[in-house]
C-alpha cells in the first residue's frame, strides 16, 4: 500500500476514533478510568521501589569498614596497618581517627541527646582506621576479605563492617520485585479483561454499524482500525494522567511530611519517578489498552 | 453478470432455503426477484453478496465464483456490488454525506474526492440539501435515497436491492423505482427482490419467481 494511502487511512482512523469518543464518552471514560487507576497504583509502587533502590545505591557508594584499634597499639604498628590497608586493592581511602576526634564526632552526632553527652566525663572511644571501599559490585567482597584478614590481630580490638542490614533490605527488595512483577502481570491481565469487557460494550453498541461497514466492502482491518487507534490514544492518555497523579501524590506527601517524622515514607518518595520507570508505566498502559481494544473488537470483526 | 447453477442452501435442522436454483442475469439487465415470504429471495441475495456460503452449486458474479471466494477477497467482491436494504442500514452517527462517502473511504479515495463524489451522488437522488443531516432526522424515503446514493456512488457493476420499498408508502416506492431505472440506464445491472406485485406490474421488467426455494418462472416479463 502506498504511503499516501496509509496516511489517509490513519487520518480516517483518528477522525473516526475521535468521533466515537464524542458519541459514547461514558464507556470510553470508564475504560480509561480503570486504566488510570491501575497505572497510578503501579506508578506509586514503582516510585517507592525506585527511591529505595536509589537510597541503597547511595549506601553502596559509601561502604566503609571501621577498624577499631587497641589503646596500647604502637604508632609504628598503626602506621604499618594504615599502609597495608591503603595498598589493598578495592580500597579508595583510609582515614585515621584518633580518640579525641572520635569523641568530637560522637558529640556532634549525639548533640540532640544532651543528657547522654553530658554524662560522658572520660573518653571511652577507641581510635580507628576508617576504610572507604571503592563503590561497585566488588565492594562487599573486598570488605569481607578485609574483615577476615584483621579479626584476631593483636593491634585490632574490633572490626565493624555492618552490611547485614543492606543485605537484608536488598533481599527484601528482590522478593518485592519478583512478587511485585508476578502480581503486576496478574493485575494487568485482569485489567485487560476488564477493559476489554468495557470496550466490548462500545463495540456491541456499534455492531450494526460494523455489519454495514463490512457489507459495503470494508476489510476487517479497516473496521478494526479506529478501535485500535482509540485504544492506543486511551493508553497514552491514561499513562500521562497516571504519571501526573503519581507526581502530584509524591509532592503532596513530601509537602505534608516536611522534614519531620515518617522518615522511611519520606525516603520512599524523596525523588520523582525516574524517566525509565515512567516510560515503562506509559508503555504498559499503551500495551494494556491496545490489547483490550484488540480483544474487544476481535469477536465482532 | 450473474450465473447460478444448481444452487442449494440448507440450514442446520434440515431447513431448505434454496433447492437446485438455476438462473442467469445479463450485464445491464433490470430484474425483479419475487415470490412469497420464505421463498428464498433474501437468501439468494445474501449468497450473491457472500453473506452466506452455498451448501452446494455454483454462483458466478461478474466472473467470480462467489462460493469459492477466499474470505480475504470478499471485501473486494462487495466493493463491486451496490446494496440497498429494506431497513436502509445507515450508520446513525454519520451524516448523510459521510454515510455515502464511507464506501469511497473504504476504496481508498482522498477525503476531498470522497466528499465531492458523495455530494454528487446525493444530488443524483435529490438530497444534496440534506447532506449534513443525520439519519435520525431523515424521513424513511430520504433514508432510502441516501442508501441508494451510497449503493451507486462507487459506480458498481451490480446493484442488489432487498425489499427496498418495503418500508415506504406507494408514492415513495415509485420514486425509488424511478431512481433504480435511471441507475440501470447508466449501465448498472439491477436486481430487486420484492413481493410488491403492483410495483413489478408497473415497471415492466423481467421477473424471476421463486417458490419454496426453487425457481418457478425465470422468463416472465410482466405485461
Amino acid at each position: 500500500m502506498r504511503v499516501g494511502s496509509r496516511l489517509h487511512r490513519l487520518a480516517y482512523f483518528v477522525r473516526d476514533a475521535a468521533d466515537e469518543w464524542r458519541h459514547s464518552p461514558g464507556v470510553n471514560l470508564l475504560a480509561v478510568g480503570t486504566l488510570v487507576a491501575t497505572l497510578f497504583l503501579a506508578g506509586l509502587v514503582a516510585l517507592v521501589l525506585a527511591n529505595v533502590d536509589r537510597h541503597l545505591d547511595d549506601e553502596r557508594g559509601s561502604v566503609q569498614v571501621h577498624v577499631y584499634l587497641r589503646d596500647s597499639v604502637e604508632p609504628a604498628l598503626r602506621q604499618n596497618l594504615f599502609l597495608e590497608l591503603t595498598r589493598t586493592p578495592g580500597v579508595a581511602a583510609v582515614e585515621y581517627v584518633d580518640r579525641d576526634e572520635a569523641l568530637r564526632r560522637y558529640r556532634a552526632w549525639a548533640e540532640r541527646s544532651a543528657e547522654l553527652v553530658e554524662e560522658i566525663d572520660s573518653n571511652p572511644l577507641p581510635a580507628s582506621l576508617d576504610v572507604t571501599l571503592t563503590a561497585g559490585p566488588g565492594a562487599e567482597r573486598v570488605g569481607d576479605a578485609i574483615v577476615a584478614g584483621l579479626v584476631g590481630r593483636a593491634e585490632v580490638e574490633d572490626v565493624r563492617y555492618d552490611r547485614d542490614w543492606l543485605a537484608r533490605v536488598e533481599a527484601l527488595l528482590a522478593v518485592a520485585r519478583l512478587g511485585g512483577g508476578a502480581l503486576a502481570l496478574v493485575v494487568f491481565a485482569a485489567v485487560v479483561f476488564v477493559m476489554a469487557s468495557v470496550l466490548r460494550l462500545a463495540v456491541h453498541a456499534r455492531r450494526e454499524e460494523i455489519e454495514i461497514m463490512l457489507l459495503v466492502g470494508a476489510t476487517p482491518s479497516f473496521v478494526r482500525g479506529p478501535f485500535l487507534v482509540a485504544g492506543l490514544v486511551q493508553g497514552m492518555v491514561a499513562g500521562v494522567v497516571a504519571l501526573l497523579g503519581v507526581e502530584a501524590a509524591r509532592r503532596g506527601l513530601t509537602g505534608w511530611l516536611g522534614a519531620e517524622s515518617l522518615a522511611l515514607l519520606g525516603l520512599a518518595t524523596a525523588r520523582p519517578l525516574p524517566a525509565g520507570a515512567a516510560a515503562l508505566v506509559s508503555a504498559v498502559g499503551v500495551l494494556v489498552s491496545l490489547s483490550a481494544a484488540y480483544f474487544a473488537v476481535r469477536r465482532s470483526v | 453478470m450473474i450465473r447460478v447453477h444448481r444452487l442449494c442452501k440448507l440450514y442446520p435442522g434440515g431447513v431448505t432455503a434454496l433447492q437446485d436454483v438455476d438462473l442467469a442475469v445479463e450485464r445491464g439487465e433490470f430484474v425483479f426477484l419475487t415470490g412469497p415470504s420464505g421463498a428464498g429471495k433474501t437468501t439468494l441475495l445474501r449468497i450473491l453478496l457472500r453473506q452466506e456460503v452455498p451448501s452446494s452449486g455454483q454462483v458466478l458474479v461478474n466472473g467470480r465464483n462467489v462460493a469459492a471466494l477466499p474470505a480475504a477477497k470478499v471485501p473486494e467482491l462487495r466493493r463491486t456490488i451496490g446494496v440497498v436494504f429494506q431497513d436502509f442500514k445507515l450508520i446513525s452517527r454519520k451524516t448523510a454525506l459521510d454515510n455515502v462517502a464511507y464506501v469511497l473511504n473504504v476504496a481508498g479515495l482522498s477525503r476531498d474526492e470522497q466528499r465531492r463524489r458523495a455530494y454528487l451522488a446525493l444530488k443524483g437522488v435529490g438530497l444534496q440539501h440534506r447532506a449534513t443531516a443525520y439519519p435520525a432526522v431523515l424521513s424513511g424515503g430520504e433514508q432510502q435515497r441516501v442508501a441508494i446514493a451510497r449503493a451507486v456512488v462507487n459506480e458498481p457493476d451490480l446493484l442488489l436491492a432487498d425489499e427496498p420499498t418495503g418500508n415506504l408508502d406507494p408514492d415513495l416506492a415509485v420514486e425509488i423505482m424511478r431512481l433504480f431505472r435511471e441507475i440501470n440506464a447508466r449501465g448498472t445491472t439491477v436486481v430487486v427482490a420484492t413481493h410488491d406485485r403492483d410495483l413489478i406490474q408497473r415497471m415492466q421488467r423481467r421477473t424471476i419467481v421463486l417458490e419454496r426455494g426453487a425457481v418457478a418462472d425465470a422468463t416472465r416479463a410482466t405485461a
